[in-house]
């Protein structure tokens, strides 16, 4: 901090709220000049700390007091936050690689599409937040830490990033990630302690391997230590009450058992119909051969002149002759066309009908 | 040569044609074994042999494939020649010129019959103009389909209102002071309600496994009604009966064995329906012919193989109240009033009578209200009757739930639409539309016969279901042709068609914002149409 110019700005003069352009664009004018070091007493003015760089490289560092919504929204890497108390809506909102603590509760959609960057809260956050969280390989990995819980519908369309809820202070909560989270979940990791309820069928809850739990006891110590609370590190680093959450595959999603394996292991044994009809449920082909006949040939020794002409029409090759003239149709070779019974000048050959019903 | 005079029936009397082409056919015999109406056979032609003058007159014969001329036999253009030519030597081509509704009655003194859904088609189609207008934007967050939660569930059984549902509050406890008529909270979608007879045993059984599927490994609790023509014990004994609903229809076939199966069931049926009458056929009753009647047909039924012809109406009613009184309370009283009953009857002019009566059952205990429009399929009809009865399904349903709606009553008697759902491809929409118009879900039939395979439209393709010679295997009791079904693809056919109904509901739920029902959310809908908008209440838009 040495060398940085510091300068303090109160969002509220003389009973005189500064509106959030005003207040913004002499942050602006400030970090123009050279400015690192901001202490802003807010009056509730949206933004703060977003989307500003010195030009010489220098981190900014922003330390604020009742902030309005969006605090620390589109804040840059080389941005470092620090709100006392509580924040409203959208804390983190767009992070694209500040850090940022909050030493008290936050609003809804907190850390919501954060990209990038830290965003540590010593307290609770609502509904919705960590949604649509994503992860860019070209930059670090967002990380969002909460010593409580969540609100509902939290990690909505997640995509990316780590969330750690650490399920503090949190007796008699019924789910640490509230009611219907990660629904749409498809990318990232949320590790939390304590119950959960409600939770979106697209994601799996799984146990921590030995890579979680070295992630969680490094990250830890620094989370606990931004929001001087190094006094709990051993209660939240007993990890029998963690899970992981991590989203299913498209196939995983999708996977069922297929309807012939369902009939076949949980429907009626031998089938509804089972006291009636012997059925193996095998499927007959079109123009099938054998039991799959509409028609079948019947030959009649006393018509037949033995011209051969049924045995070279065949299609199928199914007829032949034997020694002593028995003509004779394959029942695996004939398909019932009745050609045969065509072509016999004397109507050796009938059509008998094999179509019958079931008995 | 054969004389041929101008009385006797000619291939042009045909509704199709046979297009052959003798110089890519093999003589393979693969289009007549397969053709189960016998329309196409070998046949002995002559050909000239050579064009030489020495040669003159010298003919040959030849095998070649031809069209059977006859009214048992006629080619019902189901193109299964086609599909199993390997040379694409033949195929059936509609005849536009065909005489054959007039010679067909001169010649047999019959009334034309058939299956399917009225051919007519000159009613169009009302579902077809009115679109899904009202999107959720900025006035309120519209929802994501594929990944937020819908509860596509409505209740199927009577609904009180609130002041008549005798909940009393004692010690901060909810105490229940009468017995609340049976409710189930189903999916808005009704399969089947084709009976075991009508179609064959595979496809109704495969109806019956995707039911189960849908439930027991999908999560959607839809239901499938069994159409009259009994139901096997072995069904009525499993755990599964749970998602029937049992029919009655005038026949009352096979409920002896269900009345015989009672003490034996694990299980209450989801429910019963009481079918007075059918949307495709309104005024006629069952009609299943002969050929149909297998042997397990005239078991369950109690029946000898005759063409069975169910009256028109259930024989012991006369009047809305006593079929109250006396149908609905037998049917209630046959699952000791757990089971919630329903009615099913055409839709008509008179129907809105009909609603309001029952509206007003002081017993409560009818529990559903099945309209069936004139473009529903059927297994058999008078084409009569198929094509020029009846009333469509979109405005007397409307009608009906305005009706219910002037005296605050919506909802009080669930409404289920059918009749010619997803005809035009969109089975969502369509339900989605009926429902955003006042049903509480919808039914259907015909279509799961098309995605198991059946080849019939409502162009005169087909629509042979009635002969029992169906070329899938569906609409026959025969072996060879019933065997062509396979149970295990058609059930999951089934399965996925309604997946994705399921999912295509959700995509017009999530715009309007609607994470349950819409029932009745006419402001959702819009109209080119100023006559449908005027009729049905909704917004004209231009």
């Amino acid at each position: 901090m040495f060398n940085n110019k510091k300068i303090v700005i109160n969002g509220i003069k003389d009973n005189d709220r500064m509106s959030t352009q005003a207040l913004l664009q002499l942050i602006e004018e400030k970090v123009e000049e050279g400015y690192t070091d901001f202490e802003i007493n807010a009056c509730g003015q949206h933004d703060i700390g977003g989307s500003s760089w010195n030009k010489e490289g220098k981190e900014l560092n922003f330390r604020i007091t009742n902030p309005g919504q969006r605090v620390g929204g589109m804040a840059r890497k080389g941005t470092n936050i620090y709100v006392e108390g509580s924040v409203p809506a959208d804390v983190g909102w767009l992070n694209s690689g500040a850090n940022i603590i909050v030493n008290g509760d936050c609003g809804d959609t907190a850390a919501h599409c954060a990209a990038s960057g830290k965003i540590y809260v010593s307290g609770r956050v609502g509904t919705r937040s960590g949604a649509l969280m994503k992860y860019d390989p070209k930059f670090e990995t967002p990380e969002f830490w909460v010593l409580k819980n969540t609100g509902s519908f939290s990690f909505e369309f997640m995509g990316g990033g780590i969330a750690v809820i650490c399920g503090y202070d949190c007796a008699g909560i019924k789910s640490v990630l509230g009611n219907r989270s990660c629904v749409g979940m498809v990318g990232g990791t949320i590790y939390c302690r304590g119950p959960i309820q409600g939770i979106a069928k697209c994601v799996d809850v799984i146990d921590l391997n030995e890579n979680d739990k070295q992630f969680l006891t490094s990250g830890m110590k620094r989370f606990l230590s931004a929001i001087d609370k190094k006094g709990l590190a051993d209660t939240l680093l007993d990890f029998t009450e963690w899970h992981k959450i991590i989203p299913l595959s498209t196939e995983e999603k999708t996977k069922k058992i297929s309807v012939k394996d369902f009939r076949e292991t949980q429907w009626v044994e031998g089938g509804i119909f089972g006291d009636f009809i012997e059925d193996d449920m095998s499927v007959f082909e079109l123009a099938a051969t054998g039991k799959g006949r509409l028609k079948q040939p019947v030959w009649n020794k006393e018509q037949c002149i033995n011209c051969e002409l049924c045995i070279k029409n065949c299609p199928n090759d199914a007829i032949s002759k034997t020694e002593d003239n028995k003509y004779l149709s394959s029942d695996d070779k004939c398909i019932g066309c009745s050609i045969c019974a065509t072509v016999c000048p004397k109507n050796a050959w009938t059509m008998q009908n094999n179509k019958k019903e079931i008995s | 040569m054969t004389k041929v005079t101008i009385n006797q029936l000619h291939k042009d009397d045909l509704p199709w044609i046979i297009e052959y082409d003798e110089s890519k056919c093999i003589k393979c015999g693969r289009c007549s074994a397969t053709c189960s109406f016998g329309a196409i056979k070998p046949a002995i032609e002559q050909r000239v042999k050579s064009g030489s003058i020495s040669e003159k007159n010298k003919l040959e014969k030849v095998i070649v494939i031809k069209q059977e001329i006859g009214f048992a036999n006629h080619c019902r253009g189901c193109g299964m020649c086609e599909r199993v030519c390997p040379n694409g030597a033949i195929r059936a081509v509609r005849n536009t010129d065909d005489r054959y509704s007039i010679r067909y009655r001169s010649e047999t003194a019959e009334s034309v019959k058939k299956g399917g859904r009225s051919n007519l088609n000159t009613e169009g189609r009302t579902l077809d103009k009115i679109k899904v207008g009202r999107i959720s934007q900025m006035t309120d967050p519209s929802l994501d389909a594929l990944r937020h939660t819908f509860e596509l569930k409505t209740p199927f059984g009577r609904v009180l209102s609130a002041d008549k549902l005798g909940l009393n509050n004692e010690n901060g406890k909810m105490i229940e002071t009468k017995t609340l008529p049976p409710n189930r909270w189903i999916y808005p979608i009704i399969m089947g309600d084709m009976s075991i007879g009508a179609v064959s045993w595979r496809m109704w059984e495969a109806m019956a496994i995707a039911t189960a599927y849908l439930n027991e490994v999908c999560g959607i609790p839809i239901r499938m009604c069994t159409g009259e023509g009994g139901i096997p014990s072995r069904l009525l004994k499993s755990k599964y009966v749970k998602y029937m609903i049992l029919q009655i229809a005038s026949g009352h076939f096979g409920w002896n064995r269900i009345i015989d199966a009672m003490p034996d069931m694990v299980e209450d049926p989801a429910g019963i329906l009481i079918k007075i009458g059918q949307g495709a056929k309104p005024g006629d009753g069952g009609m299943l012919m002969a050929n149909k009647v297998a042997k397990y047909v005239q078991e369950i039924r109690g029946v000898p193989k005759a063409d069975l012809l169910s009256p028109p109406t259930h024989q012991g009613l006369y009047s809305i109240e006593e079929s109250v009184q006396k149908m609905f309370l037998s049917m209630n009283a046959a699952f000791n009033f757990r089971v919630p009953v329903a009615i099913k009857v055409a839709a008509s002019v008179t129907s809105v009578s009909v609603y309001n009566n029952l509206l007003r059952d002081p017993y409560n205990i009818v529990g559903g209200f099945f309209l069936d429009g004139l473009a529903a399929g059927t297994g058999a009809a008078h084409e009569i009757s198929l094509n020029h009865t009846g009333h469509t399904i979109t405005s007397k349903l409307r009608d009906c739930y305005k009706a219910a709606v002037k005296q605050g009553r919506q909802g009080e008697i669930p409404i289920f639409a059918g009749g010619g759902l997803g005809q035009t491809g969109s089975f969502a929409a369509d339900a989605f539309k009926l429902i955003c118009l006042g049903a509480n879900g919808v039914f259907s039939g015909r279509l799961l016969l098309q995605i198991a395979g059946c080849v019939g439209n409502d162009t005169e393709r087909c629509n042979a279901c009635n002969t029992g010679l169906c070329p899938a295997g569906i609409a026959s009791q025969d072996v060879c042709l019933t065997k062509r079904l396979d149970i295990d693809k058609v059930a999951q056919n089934l399965v996925n068609y309604i997946l994705a109904t399921d999912l295509e509901l959700r995509k017009l739920m999530a715009p309007t914002g609607c994470s349950s029902l819409p029932i009745g959310r006419s402001d959702a809908l819009i109209t080119v149409d100023k006559n449908v908008a005027d009729r049905l209440d909704i917004q004209y838009v231009c």
